[in-house]
């Protein structure tokens, strides 16, 4: 794996989320440290913290650093970027990075979920978000897992053995833990309802695509993208196939944000040079 | 740094409810009134004052007015009909008597709950759906001769033909100084923004007509004194954006501020409380009849149907006022609950993407809990406009 930039240097980027705060090294092209922490209340910190871990799994030194770019919801008191920038527009970057093919990326993070259309050259063609309610997104499965009192990693698993979709009639997240209950009570096998939990987030994932259109290939981002339930209730609605993951699709935001400040990097080396040669 | 000519037009804005409460005791009578399709000329021209009513932004009034109107009407109608129970706005204070079209259903329905419980005296202008059936001119001139007929009893006068032809020529100078003060906001180096105009077009919604003239000529003058002639010329680093969709009324400043703060600039609108309601008005003489074939002429309104987009004037305007104003997105604001609008995006995104213009469909209302969620999608499309012109973020 390789950037399109592949500039000598080091650069960071930093994606302050919700519920996680992520952030990838990139060293001559080359990924070389990353790491994951729960945001804490402070963004700053958070964003601060992630990036220390992940130059420490590198072996550098936050003066080895060139550039650094923040996104997530948190960018905006990221003092330390160099510059901030959309977790859309890195989720592109970073989807482009690790599979030039890929056209379209599926994101579902804490709290919001998103439909993003790819150029070949790994720049936004369109976008589509969720609405401002938690339907369809990582907080979502959480409160599910804690209905069913059970790990959040584990509920996706769950949910591939189910034997039946059970239909849920909402995907609001309060009315469906309450027809979960009542589902539970009337005696349906909790992992039919699991199962019946990742469809109405997968539909609703479809509702976002006919507004932007889905091209092969198709990649699968954030968070919620380690839940194999999720994986497969998505390639079922939309008729699709994911492709693998070679990386942890959480980074995948803080990956793209990585590449757009190594590309900071590369546009001021070539300013350089002209100004070299302009002599 | 504001232009002198601005700074008047918000002076007189402020100096109004004074200046109308004054006119009423020494006798003048004020309508106030609401509609796409309601010609102030006539209303004018019976020498009653025209207040065109109604403001945005406020969660508080829209939550009042909830209390009259259902929810499930948009938010710039219950904050209307907010506006009402609150009783404070000045406008609608100084009103004597309130006009409503039925272009909208919901503003329709803003005049029953008007009338009803705020127990207003309230007239309606029925507006055809068929806007293109010969017989719907027709209609519309019955309906207009009707509105006439109520507001001369009311005014106590007879429209005459010398009156209407000065009001008409009034209504077609304050047009034609709108159209050009706009093309100036436009331009490279602009000394007005779109905001700007934005606020003069809607200080004409309640100043004196006659004076709003004057004010336009003295703004149009200023910035052809510091600027030349309008040169419409966009530059490379630009994200040049139109916004569509539902009406943004006074007061209402969160997507506006929004684009403005996150670097994208505001180059042309098509927006009810906007550009289009001054665009291609042509009353070729003075009569009702004239009247109504202009106003159902011109541009129609989102909420009118239409079946084919092929030959919708809608569509038509928007294309050609994107190209004029050299916009390199769109913006389509859409307010919950606003239907006419909000069931028309996807239509539009997939035309407008035939031309190589990107559409960002914002779906909102007036509470402010969807304003980091709106900065993403708003920011997320200005470096998409920006990376596709190579500048911006780096790539």
């Amino acid at each position: 794996m390789a950037s399109e930039n592949t500039v000598k240097g080091i650069y960071a980027g930093v994606d302050v989320g919700s519920l996680a705060t992520k952030s990838v090294i990139i060293r001559d092209g080359e990924i070389t440290g990353h790491a994951i922490i729960p945001s804490g209340h402070n963004s700053e910190e958070s964003g601060l913290t992630a990036l220390a871990q992940a130059l420490n799994n590198a072996g550098l030194e936050r003066s080895d650093v060139t550039h650094i770019v923040s996104t997530g919801y948190g960018r905006i008191t990221a003092s330390y970027a160099t510059k901030t920038v959309t977790e859309i527009t890195c989720h592109a970057k970073g989807a482009n990075y690790l599979f030039p093919n890929v056209r379209t990326i599926i994101d579902i993070g804490g709290q919001d979920c998103k439909a993003i259309r790819v150029d070949p050259d790994g720049t936004v063609a369109d976008f589509a978000m969720n609405d401002k309610c938690a339907a369809g997104t990582g907080r979502f499965l959480e409160v599910m897992a804690g209905v069913f009192k059970v790990p959040l990693a584990q509920l996706g698993e769950l949910a591939l053995e189910a034997e039946a979709i059970v239909p849920m009639s909402s995907t609001c997240t309060v009315f469906v833990e309450s027809e979960t209950i009542s589902l539970l009570a009337r005696g349906e096998k909790p992992k039919n309802i699991q199962a019946g939990i990742h469809h109405s987030i997968a539909l609703r994932i479809a509702g976002l695509f006919s507004r932007v259109g889905i091209r092969s290939d198709v990649y699968f981002s954030g968070g919620v993208a380690k839940n194999k339930g999720m994986r497969k209730a998505l390639e079922e609605v939309l008729k699709v196939t994911i492709v693998e993951p070679v990386f942890d699709p959480q980074l995948t935001g803080a990956l793209g944000a990585a590449v757009l400040a190594e590309g900071i990097g590369a546009k001021a080396q070539k300013r350089a040079l002209e100004a070299v040669s302009a002599q | 740094m504001t232009l002198k000519s601005v700074d008047v037009i918000l002076k007189r804005l402020a100096e109004r409810p004074a200046e109308l409460a004054a006119a009423r005791a020494a006798g003048a009578k004020v309508v106030g009134f609401q509609g796409y399709s309601l010609p102030e000329e006539l209303i004018h021209a019976l020498g009653l004052i025209p207040l065109r009513i109604g403001l945005g932004g406020s969660d508080r009034l829209v939550e009042l007015g909830g209390r009259y109107i259902s929810t499930k009407n948009c938010v710039y109608v219950r904050e209307t009909v907010g506006l009402f129970a609150d009783d404070t706005d000045p406008y609608i204070n100084n009103s004597d008597i309130f006009a409503f079209d039925a272009t909208c259903l919901q503003t329709f329905r803003t005049a029953e709950v008007v009338q009803y419980y705020f127990k207003k005296n309230v007239l309606i202008v029925g507006v055809p759906r068929n806007f293109y059936l010969e017989e719907a001119e027709t209609y519309f001139t019955a309906e207009l001769r009707h509105f006439v007929s109520r507001l001369e009893e009311f005014a106590g006068a007879k429209l005459s033909f010398e009156k209407l032809a000065d009001s008409i020529a009034l209504y077609d100078q304050i047009r034609d100084e709108i159209l050009a003060i706009y093309e100036y906001q436009a331009t490279a180096r602009p000394l007005i923004s779109w905001e700007e105009v934005f606020d003069v077009i809607q200080a004409g919604y309640v100043l004196d007509r006659r004076d709003y003239l004057g004010l336009l000529q003295a703004l149009h003058d200023e910035l052809a004194a510091g600027q030349g002639a309008a040169v419409i010329a966009g530059a490379d680093d630009e994200a040049r954006i139109f916004i569509s969709g539902s009406v943004i009324p006074p007061g209402d400043k969160k997507l506006i501020s929004i684009i403005d703060q996150l670097g994208g600039r505001v180059v042309g609108d098509d927006l009810w409380s906007g550009l289009i309601p001054y665009v291609e008005v042509d009353i070729k003489e003075p009569t009702i009849a004239a009247v109504a074939w202009a106003y159902l002429h011109r541009t129609p309104h989102g909420a009118l149907p239409y079946l084919d987009l092929a030959t919708d004037g809608r569509i038509a305007r928007l294309k050609s006022l994107i190209g004029k104003f050299k916009a390199n997105g769109v913006i389509y604001h859409t307010l919950r609950y606003c239907d006419p609008y909000t069931f028309k995006a996807k239509e539009t995104k997939d035309i407008l993407e035939n031309i190589g213009i990107p559409l960002l469909e914002l779906h909102t209302e007036y509470a402010g809990s969807d304003v980091e969620a709106i900065r993403t999608r708003v920011e997320a499309f200005i470096e998409m406009i920006k990376l596709k012109t190579e500048t911006g973020v780096a790539a």
